[in-house]
C-alpha cells in the first residue's frame, strides 16, 4: 500500500488517519489481493425462477373413485413454511399445462392450461399479505389473492373453459393468523362442470427421498442415507380430478386406456425493439416434466438446458437423448463403486419404462402389455412416436395396499404406471436402472435404497390427496420440523443483518447436498449439467 | 479445499463496527464441513445466495473432483462479490474455478468473473467458449450481453440478450432486456422490463436488485416517491442491501433533509468504502458547506483508488470522472483514453468528452458527446456534460438546452454537479 505522503499540515493529519482507517478496512473488507466492486452496471446472471420450476409430476386413477384420475403438479418447492411474511405466488405471465397424449404421436390431444392472476388489496399501505386472522378465502384480511382460469385445449384447437376465477388458496401464514388452514384448503377446492374438481395451493411436498444418494453415487457411499431432505417444506400444487374418460382416446377407456401425461410450463418472453412494435414475446418453455428424475438421471450433460424446452415429439430425433436411456451412466457408476455389475448390451428396457411405455407390441425384453398408447385398440401403430412421457393404464384399478416400489414389487398399479404420491421412485429409478424390470428380480445389494420409504405427512385418502401444508413451521438444519420464533417482516429489517450473514455462513443449513439436488432442475437450466 | 480460506483478520481492530461480522463471514467456506450442523434461524430465506454457495461447498467436500460444481460455485462467488460489494469473493471465484476444468460450466463463471474485473474482451471469448459447448444456456449468453454492452457493441449485445430471452424468460434476462431498453431511452419499457424481473425473482437479493433498478429508473427521471417506495420495498425483502440504503441516502438528500442523507451516506462508507458512495457522499458534504469533511472523504476516494491501482485492479472509467470533477484534468484524460482504449461504449464516451472538456478541449468533446448519446440513453449527466461543454463552445441556447434536459430528467443527479448546472443555466441565461 501506499503511504500518505501527499498530504501535510493539521487536515493532512487527519486524512492520514482516516487513510490508515480506511486502509484497515480494506485489509479486512476486501482483502489484499482485493478488486475493486464493479463500477459497471452489473445485474444477477444465475437466476432461479421457482415460480415456473415444475418439482414433480404425479398420475393415478384416484384410489376413493375409480371412475376418475388424478393429475398433481407441484412447482416451486422449498417453500419455507416458517409463517413469515412470505407469499410464493404463481407467475402471472405463464402457463401451466398438462398434456394428454392418447394417441401415441407425442402430441397433445388434450392440455390442461392453468393461467393466473392477482388481486392485490394491500395498496401501498403495507407488504404485508394478511392483516389479522383469515377465516375464510373471502375473509377481507386476506390482501393478496391469486386467481386461475383453467381451460381444456383440443388438438384440433377447440378450447373449453372448465373453470374461471376460481380462487388460489393463499401460502400458509402461520397459526395465528390462518388457524385453521384446512378450511381454506377445502374452500379452494373448485368443482368442475361435468364431473371433477381442482385444488390450486400449497401442499406440504409429498416428495420423500435421501437426495444425497444420487451425490454420494459420484464418490462417496451409502452408509450416509436414510434423511427425508425434502422433510418440512411445502411445494404449490395443482391437483386436478376428471372422470377417466374425459383423458382417453376416443373417450372410450375399454378400448383405449393407456394414456401419456407431461406437464410444460412456459413464461412470456420479451422481445427487444426499443421504442418500437409490441415489447410482448412468446411463450417460451421453461419447464418439463414427465417421469421423475428424467432428467437428473438420464439427459446427458450438454442436454439437460435444452431438455426443459424440447417437446416430447422432438425426443425421438435428439440422439444423445436416446442413447444415455439405452446406455445409461448410473448403473457403470454403480458398478465402478460397489462392484455390483452393470446390466450389459442395449438398455432397451429403459427405452420402455422411459420412452415407450411397457408393451409387448414393439418387442422389448420386459414382456408384459401395461400402459402404452401402442396397445389402445384405436392407435395407428405407424404413427406412434417414442417420448419421454409418464404413462398410465387407466384400466388398473387401485391398489388397495399399495406397494411402494410398484411394478416392480408387482403392485402394477405404481410407477412406472402412473406415479402414486407414495411411490417411491428414488428407489425404483436405481433398481429399474439396474436392470430389475426387465430381470423381475430386485437387486438384494441396493434394495434399502436411500432408506426413506415414505412422504411425511402421509398423502390424504381424499381429494386433493396431497397433505395440507405445514403453516408455520420451519425448517430447520437437519431437515426435520422444528418451532422456530416467528420473525415478522418489520423486525426482519432490524436485525443486525451482518449477524444475519454470519449465522448462514456458519451453519450448516442441511444434511448433505440435497438443497443443490433438488434444485438441480433449476440449475440444470442454469448450467447445463451436473455430472462429470 | 484447493482454494485458500481467507483468516477472519483485524476483528479485534473492528470489533466495535459491525464490519466484525462480515470479516467473519465473508469466507463462509471457513466452516464447511467438520462442523456440527447448528439450528438455523429463521432468517435463513434472506440469504439464498450463501445457502447456495453452502451447499455448494458441502458437496465439493465429499466429491473434490465434481468439476460442475465447482464451476458452479466460482460463478456464485462472483455473483456473491456483486451483492457483496465484497471484492475478496473474486479471488475466491478464480480458485473455484482453477478445478473446474475445461467445460462450457467453467467458461460460464470465467466469463463471469471476467466481465466483474472489467475485462470485457476475456469475457466475451468466454462466452463463446460457453456457447460452443453449451448452445442452450441462457447464462452463456448472459455473459456475452453483458461483455458487448460494456465494449459497446449495442447490436450484439441486444442479439445476446434476445437469445437469452428466448432459451429463459428470467430475472437475469429481463434485467438485461431493461437495461438495454434503458440505453436506448425507452424508460416505460425498461420499467415494464424490470416489473417483470421482479416478478420472477424469488432470493432476496433479486428482489433487492430489481427494486434498486426500479427505484433508479424512477429516481433518475425525478419520480422522488416513486423511488422511495421501491428503495423501501427492496429494503422489506433485504435490509442489509447496500445499493438501496444508498438509494435511500440519496432520496434524504433530494428531499432536502440533508443530516439523514449524510448519516446514512456515513454508515454506509464506513461499512462498504466504495468509490461511488465515497464520492457521492463527499460531494453531499461539499454541497453542503462542509469542506473539511468533504476534502477528508476525497482523500480517503483517492487512497482507495491508489490502494486498487497498485493491485492492479484499476476502474480507468470511475477514475477518469471522479479526476474531471475534482479538476485533475491530466489524471482525467489518461484515465478515460486508457479506458478508450480498450473500448468505445457510451459510458467510456461521455467520460472522454468530460475529460476533454475539463481540458478546455471542447471541440473534440462534442464529437465525443455525439457518440455517448448516440443510442438515445435519457441520462442526466450525459446532458450536463453536454450542457458544460456547448457553453464552453459558446453555442448558448444549445447549451441551455442541454442543461435544462439533464435538470429536468433528474434535478438530483449528483448533489454537486447539479448546483453547477443549475449555476450554468442561470449564467447563460443572465448573459443573454
Amino acid at each position: 500500500m501506499s503511504s500518505p505522503h501527499v498530504l501535510s499540515g493539521r487536515r493532512g493529519q487527519v486524512a492520514a488517519a482516516a487513510l490508515v482507517a480506511a486502509t484497515l478496512l480494506n485489509a479486512a473488507l476486501f482483502g489484499s489481493n482485493g478488486a475493486t466492486a464493479s463500477s459497471h452496471r452489473e445485474a444477477p446472471l444465475i437466476a432461479g425462477d421457482p415460480a415456473v420450476d415444475n418439482t414433480d409430476l404425479y398420475a393415478f386413477v384416484s384410489p376413493d373413485n375409480k371412475d376418475t384420475v388424478t393429475l398433481v403438479g407441484n412447482w416451486s418447492g422449498f417453500q419455507e413454511p416458517n409463517g413469515g411474511p412470505n407469499f410464493y405466488p404463481w407467475a402471472e405471465d405463464a402457463q401451466y399445462d398438462f398434456n394428454i397424449d392418447s394417441d401415441g404421436d407425442a402430441k397433445p390431444d388434450v392440455t390442461l392450461r392453468f393461467m393466473f392472476h392477482n388481486e392485490d388489496r394491500r395498496k401501498n399501505y403495507t407488504f404485508l399479505y394478511t392483516n389479522g386472522v383469515v377465516h375464510s378465502l373471502d375473509d377481507q384480511n386476506l390482501l393478496f389473492r391469486q386467481r386461475y382460469d383453467l381451460e381444456a385445449i383440443y388438438q384440433n384447437g377447440q378450447r373449453v373453459k372448465l373453470v374461471n376465477n376460481a380462487q388460489v388458496a393463499p401460502s400458509p401464514n402461520g397459526p395465528a393468523s390462518m388457524p385453521d388452514f384446512k378450511k381454506l384448503r377445502d374452500q379452494a377446492i373448485v368443482q368442475i362442470p361435468g364431473g371433477g374438481k381442482v385444488y390450486v395451493g400449497p401442499a406440504a411436498d409429498p416428495f420423500f427421498a435421501d437426495l444425497r444418494v444420487f451425490d454420494l453415487l459420484y464418490g462417496g457411499n451409502l452408509s450416509e442415507v436414510g434423511q427425508n431432505t425434502l422433510r418440512g417444506y411445502n411445494v404449490n400444487t395443482i391437483a386436478i380430478q376428471l372422470p377417466k374418460h374425459a383423458l382417453a382416446l376416443k373417450n372410450d377407456i375399454h378400448r383405449n386406456p393407456n394414456i401419456g401425461i407431461w406437464s410444460a410450463t412456459s413464461r412470456r418472453s420479451l422481445k427487444l425493439s426499443p421504442g418500437k412494435a409490441e415489447a410482448q414475446g412468446d411463450f417460451v418453455q421453461v419447464s418439463r416434466l414427465g417421469n421423475p428424475l428424467v432428467n437428473e438421471v438420464v439427459s446427458p450433460a450438454g442436454l439437460k438446458d435444452a431438455f426443459n424446452g424440447l417437446r416430447p415429439d422432438q425426443d425421438a430425433g435428439v440422439k444423445e437423448l436416446v442413447d444415455r436411456v439405452v446406455n445409461p451412466e448410473l448403473p457403470k457408476l454403480i458398478e465402478s463403486i460397489y462392484k455390483i455389475p452393470a446390466p450389459k448390451g442395449n438398455r432397451d428396457d429403459l427405452a420402455e419404462i422411459f420412452l415407450t411405455g411397457v408393451t409387448k407390441k414393439l418387442n422389448g425384453p420386459i414382456k408384459a402389455d401395461l400402459n402404452s398408447q401402442v396397445n389402445n385398440a384405436d392407435v395407428d401403430q405407424h404413427r406412434f412416436r417414442a417420448s419421454e412421457m409418464l404413462r398410465l393404464n387407466l384400466m388398473i384399478d387401485p391398489n388397495p395396499k399399495p406397494n411402494r416400489l410398484g411394478v416392480l414389487a408387482g403392485d402394477t398399479q405404481g410407477f412406472p404406471n402412473g406415479r402414486r404420491l407414495a411411490d417411491d421412485v428414488v428407489d425404483i429409478a436405481i433398481q429399474a436402472m439396474e436392470g430389475a424390470a426387465a430381470s423381475g428380480k430386485l437387486v438384494d445389494a441396493l434394495a434399502a435404497g436411500d432408506k426413506v420409504d415414505a412422504p411425511d405427512p402421509a398423502p390424504e385418502a381424499s381429494f386433493p390427496y396431497v397433505a395440507l401444508p405445514h403453516n408455520g413451521m420451519a425448517v430447520n438444519s437437519n431437515g426435520n420440523s422444528a418451532t422456530v420464533a416467528v420473525n415478522p417482516v418489520s423486525n426482519i429489517s432490524n436485525l443486525d443483518p451482518m449477524a444475519m450473514t454470519t449465522a448462514v455462513g456458519s451453519a450448516l443449513v442441511f444434511g448433505g447436498g440435497f438443497f443443490l439436488w433438488r434444485k438441480r432442475q433449476q440449475q440444470i437450466r442454469k448450467y447445463g449439467s451436473h455430472s462429470k | 479445499m484447493k482454494y485458500q480460506v481467507r483468516q477472519a483478520v483485524a476483528v479485534g481492530l473492528l470489533a466495535t463496527a459491525a464490519l466484525a461480522y462480515l470479516a467473519a463471514s465473508g469466507p463462509a467456506d471457513s466452516r464447511a464441513g467438520g462442523a456440527q450442523p447448528e439450528p438455523v434461524p429463521v432468517v435463513a430465506q434472506q440469504n439464498e445466495m450463501h445457502r447456495a454457495v453452502h451447499q455448494l461447498q458441502q458437496r465439493l467436500h465429499g466429491l473434490p473432483e465434481d468439476k460442475a460444481s465447482w464451476a458452479k460455485l466460482g460463478a456464485s462467488y462472483v455473483e456473491l462479490a456483486r451483492v457483496t460489494a465484497d471484492p475478496t469473493y473474486y479471488a475466491k471465484a478464480e480458485g473455484a474455478l482453477k478445478n473446474a476444468g475445461d467445460t462450457g460450466l467453467a467458461a460460464v463463471g470465467m466469463g463471469t468473473l471476467a466481465n466483474a474485473r472489467h475485462d470485457f474482451h476475456a469475457a466475451r471469448d468466454w462466452a463463446g467458449k460457453a456457447i460452443a459447448a453449451l448452445p442452450a444456456s441462457a447464462e452463456a449468453y448472459g455473459v456475452l450481453a453483458d461483455a458487448l454492452t460494456q465494449l459497446g457493441d449495442d447490436a450484439g449485445a441486444q442479439d445476446a440478450v434476445q437469445k437469452m430471452l428466448d432459451l429463459k424468460p428470467n430475472t437475469a434476462s429481463f434485467a438485461r432486456a431493461s437495461y438495454h431498453f434503458e440505453l436506448h431511452g425507452d424508460v416505460d419499457r425498461a420499467r415494464d422490463a424490470m416489473t417483470r424481473a421482479l416478478t420472477a425473482a424469488s432470493t432476496p437479493e433479486e428482489i433487492a436488485f430489481c427494486h434498486y433498478r426500479l427505484g433508479e429508473l424512477a429516481f433518475d427521471h425525478n419520480r422522488l416517491d416513486e423511488a422511495a417506495q421501491h428503495y423501501e420495498q427492496g429494503l422489506a425483502a433485504r435490509g442489509d442491501d447496500m445499493a438501496l440504503t444508498q438509494g435511500k441516502a440519496k432520496v434524504a438528500a433530494a428531499r432536502g433533509d440533508v443530516p439523514v442523507a449524510l448519516d446514512t451516506y456515513r454508515k454506509l462508507v464506513n461499512r462498504a468504502p466504495l468509490p461511488q458512495y465515497l464520492q457521492e457522499y463527499a460531494e453531499l458534504l461539499e454541497a453542503n458547506g462542509k469542506a473539511e469533511e468533504a476534502a477528508r472523504e476525497y482523500d480517503v476516494l483517492s487512497e482507495q483508488q491508489r490502494l486498487m491501482e497498485s493491485q492492479g485492479a484499476s476502474d480507468d472509467l470511475a477514475a477518469a470522472l471522479v479526476a474531471a470533477d475534482r479538476g485533475d484534468a491530466m489524471q482525467a484524460l489518461r484515465r478515460a483514453e486508457a479506458e478508450w482504449s480498450r473500448r468505445q461504449s457510451v459510458f467510456v464516451a461521455d467520460a472522454m468528452a468530460w475529460a476533454l472538456h475539463v481540458n478546455g478541449r471542447d471541440a473534440e468533446a462534442l464529437a465525443y458527446s455525439d457518440r455517448a448519446n448516440a443510442l438515445g440513453w435519457q441520462n442526466a449527466t450525459f446532458s450536463y456534460h453536454r450542457g458544460m461543454i456547448l457553453a464552453a463552445l459558446g453555442r448558448v441556447a444549445e447549451a441551455q438546452e442541454a442543461l435544462v434536459q439533464a435538470l429536468r430528467l433528474n434535478a438530483n443527479f449528483s448533489p454537486l454537479q447539479s448546483l453547477k448546472a443549475g449555476r450554468k443555466l442561470a449564467e447563460l441565461r443572465g448573459g443573454r
